[in-house]
């Protein structure tokens, strides 16, 4: 069974280097009301180490992460700090 | 008699009459430079001089730099339709910004935190788009270099067809600005008697280009480098215990490194403001700090930089200044 994650906003960085996606992210999340999520999509492959760091930095949740090769969706909730 | 339906002619530029038709011709060279003006009290023990660099047309050192930055990107038709977007402390940004906007051409800036409020307004009254850059934002990489891979990452967006970046760490326009310009200054202003140069470390074009300049006039001038402490609060410094060092660098013109604390940087800040006249930024505070502690042979003259006014740092000066000058109860 799975949990299904309720998106409250989406945001695709494709084509776009590090840290661009980080710092779009990080724009998307700041305006989010804490427990809401945000479905990121990004091609960079650092993106695989910037985007944790960045949510774990931040007190959000990284809920999931689904690394398609080419592309990578994260999903991340907005914590309360 | 003239009629009134005639063009009216407009006065032309006279330098000696302090008359322009264009902020930009108040940029300096060599036959006009910034002024050159001696340290009296703080440095009582040395012929310090102190090159006022606050007093270019766009409020610093940097005004030298994006001049040529721009000239080049230009000259070469790197520039044609596309917009500008650099990493700054937010000096290089500013004088950027005015220059691009006299050519109708859009700036946006990635700026590292712990940049005073002050110029973050200023880029934007100038119309520039500032984006914040945190320090850890970029945690796989140099942390302090947040702002400099944003702004590359933007440049590379969109197939590169939106943006240029100057790249002032990278540029050697940005080192000829120097050696074309200040460094010739500098020589002509001390009549060829310049023993020792003392700048920060930040894009190392001031370094680089001054110091390759006077030891091309005589090798034995010394160039001395300010580096600040890991974490510290002098914008437009960089320390290269947390920042890359920038391609701009030339060792081979560098002789010494001067370690400086903030805190003595500021208080020299502050006694230069009370016992000097000079209302500096808190990067001169540690230029001078380095000068005057370095052991200067008092009869021979030794030249600092003052990249920038303390007006952009009152947001700092008033958390220095707690509650001094202020009436007690």
């Amino acid at each position: 069974m799975t949990t299904q994650i309720n998106v409250t906003e989406t945001l695709d960085t494709s084509g776009v280097l590090c840290p661009l996606p980080v710092y779009k992210a990080a724009l998307v999340l700041k305006r989010l009301e804490p427990g809401q999520v945000l479905e990121l999509t990004c091609t960079d492959p650092g993106s695989l180490a910037d985007i944790p760091a960045m949510a774990r930095q931040r007190g959000d949740t990284l809920l999931k992460t689904d690394d398609r090769g080419a592309t990578q969706v994260f999903w991340i909730e907005k914590g309360t700090t | 008699m003239i009629s009134r339906l005639e063009t009216p002619q407009h006065l032309t530029t006279d330098r000696r009459a302090q008359r322009y038709n264009d902020i930009r011709e108040l940029l300096p060279d060599p036959d006009h430079p910034t002024p050159l003006v001696r340290v009296n009290r703080v440095a009582a023990e040395t012929d310090l001089y102190l090159k006022l660099e606050w007093l270019n047309p766009f409020g610093s050192i940097k005004d030298r730099a994006a001049a040529y930055l721009l000239d080049g990107l230009q000259t070469r038709g790197e520039l044609d339709g596309r917009e500008l977007v650099e990493a700054s402390s937010g000096n290089t940004a500013i004088a950027l910004a005015a220059l691009a906007a006299l050519i109708g051409t859009k700036l946006t800036v990635t700026i590292p935190d712990g940049v005073p409020e002050e110029k973050k307004v200023v880029l934007r009254m100038l119309g520039a788009e500032v984006w914040e850059t945190p320090d850890d934002m970029c945690p796989v990489d140099h942390p302090k270099d947040g702002a400099i891979a944003l702004a590359r990452s933007l440049a590379a967006s969109e197939n590169g067809t939106r943006y240029v970046m100057p790249n002032q760490y990278e540029n050697p326009d940005n080192v000829l600005a120097h050696y074309e310009t200040t460094g010739p200054e500098i020589w002509r202003q001390t009549e060829g008697r310049v023993r020792a140069f003392f700048a920060g470390f930040g894009t190392c074009g001031t370094l680089t280009g001054v110091g390759r300049y006077l030891k091309e006039q005589d090798p034995t001038i010394k160039i001395v480098a300010i580096e600040p402490q890991q974490g510290h609060r002098l914008p437009g410094l960089k320390s290269f215990g947390e920042a890359k060092q920038p391609g701009n660098l030339d060792w081979s013109v560098i002789d010494d490194v001067v370690q400086v604390d903030d805190q003595p940087a500021y208080d020299m800040t502050k006694r230069l403001w009370r016992e000097e006249g000079l209302m500096v930024g808190p990067s001169t505070g540690a230029i001078v700090h380095a000068a005057t502690g370095y052991g200067l042979d008092p009869d021979e003259i030794a030249v600092g930089v003052s990249p920038d006014s303390g007006l952009k740092y009152t947001s700092f000066f008033a958390e220095l200044l707690g509650e001094e000058g202020l009436p007690q109860a």
